[in-house]
């Protein structure tokens, strides 16, 4: 009975969903990272590895989406004493959980500003995380760049003592750029 | 007490600033020491922290003595053999160098580590260098030798004045005391 009616309720929304979100591939000179603070000053770290399941369409950014798994071991901050300490119960916890998510859950404009919102699912965490999102076309692709600031405390990440923002600021700026190509 | 040292004493800013180093260089030494053999945590990131910051005022103080140096007058030497003289002041000039090197050494450190630089959590200082981790391993080791040269020129600066103190019966030591009167007043015999 209500059949036919869904069935002209979902061919209504696919033609008023412009449906068109390009998927694409992630180039290997991709980056995925992040600026914090130690002490005053602040330093770089990278995600080595992640993978990021891309689908955009620059004129109708909501009907596009991101999925980003990232191997938080893969971290790296140019300083050993670091890196060791990361991956650790009280930073990242790799063993417990090793990779963080990042899905979106929808996009929207800001003035010209399009802002992806989505879940960022870290140390076993969920907390909702919006991402600044600049789409610029290229030969065969695009270049994605993303950004947001995280509060590091949000996540636990530097727990127990190194909660303590004085030494470890709790601001963490995430950045992440990715050279897309379309895929066939 | 005056500000200015005269004839027969330090005055209060010689005396403050040798005391003051005095507490910081024992204190960065100590923590120094204790602070390498620590657990990695914050206690060790603070104990640096702390080491560091010490080091840098020990490092400015020394800036503000040498400048004061200049403008203050100095007492006269104590009666002493020559050799004595010369051993004292060898000791002092070879302190100097110390307490100049040794913080700079870490500072170098610090910098070719690409460790960041605080001042007391208020704020930051310049690397002197940029990341070389060949550099830091020659810094590493100037610091930690040269501490351990002002460890031995300590205790002769140290011992000496003990010594000016409880043989010779002098105002060596007492003239740099802050609060010790003389034993050898300007009333009595001539300096």
């Amino acid at each position: 009975m209500t059949r036919p009616s869904t069935l002209a309720f979902l061919l209504a929304g696919a033609l008023a969903l412009p449906a068109f979100a390009a998927d694409y591939s992630v180039g290997a000179n991709s980056t995925l990272g992040f600026t914090a603070d130690f002490q005053g000053e602040k330093f770089n770290g990278s995600f080595r590895s992640f993978e990021a399941v891309i689908a955009y369409d620059a004129e109708h950014p909501e009907a596009s989406k991101f999925d980003v798994t990232i191997d938080l071991a893969s971290v790296a901050t140019g300083d050993s004493d670091r890196d060791d300490a990361l991956p650790g119960s009280e930073f990242f916890a790799v063993k417990q959980h090793p990779k963080a998510r990042y899905t979106t859950s929808g996009f929207r404009k800001d003035g010209d500003q399009v802002i992806a919102d989505g879940t960022l699912t870290l140390k076993g965490i969920r907390k909702p995380v919006s991402l600044r999102v600049t789409f610029t076309p290229a030969a065969g692709g695009a270049v994605l760049e993303v950004a947001t600031t995280l509060k590091r405390l949000d996540f636990d990440v530097g727990s127990g003592e190194y909660a303590d923002t004085s030494t470890i600021g709790n601001e963490v700026a995430v950045n992440g750029r990715l050279e897309l190509t379309a895929k066939e | 007490m005056t500000w200015r040292s005269d004839r027969l004493r330090w005055g209060a800013a010689a005396k403050g600033l040798h005391w003051l180093m005095a507490l910081g260089i024992i204190g960065a030494g100590v923590l120094g020491l204790v602070m390498t053999g620590m657990d990695r945590g914050m206690a060790k990131i603070n104990a640096f922290a702390i080491h560091k910051s010490i080091g840098l005022t020990v490092l400015a103080l020394f800036v503000l003595r040498l400048a004061w140096r200049f403008f203050d007058r100095r007492p006269a030497d104590l009666p002493m053999p020559r050799l004595q003289r010369i051993a004292a002041h060898a000791v002092h000039g070879i302190l100097y160098l110390l307490m100049l090197a040794i913080p700079l050494a870490g500072w170098l450190y610090n910098s070719a580590r690409g460790y960041p630089l605080q001042w007391f959590k208020q704020f930051n200082l310049p690397a002197l260098v940029a990341k070389n981790e060949g550099l830091a391993e020659f810094a590493i080791a100037a610091h930690v030798w040269l501490f351990w040269i002002l460890v031995a020129v300590l205790v002769a600066h140290v011992g000496g004045a003990l010594l000016h103190h409880f043989f010779e019966r002098d105002d060596t030591l007492r003239r740099m005391l802050p609060f010790a009167r003389l034993r050898h007043p300007p009333s009595g015999e001539s300096p």
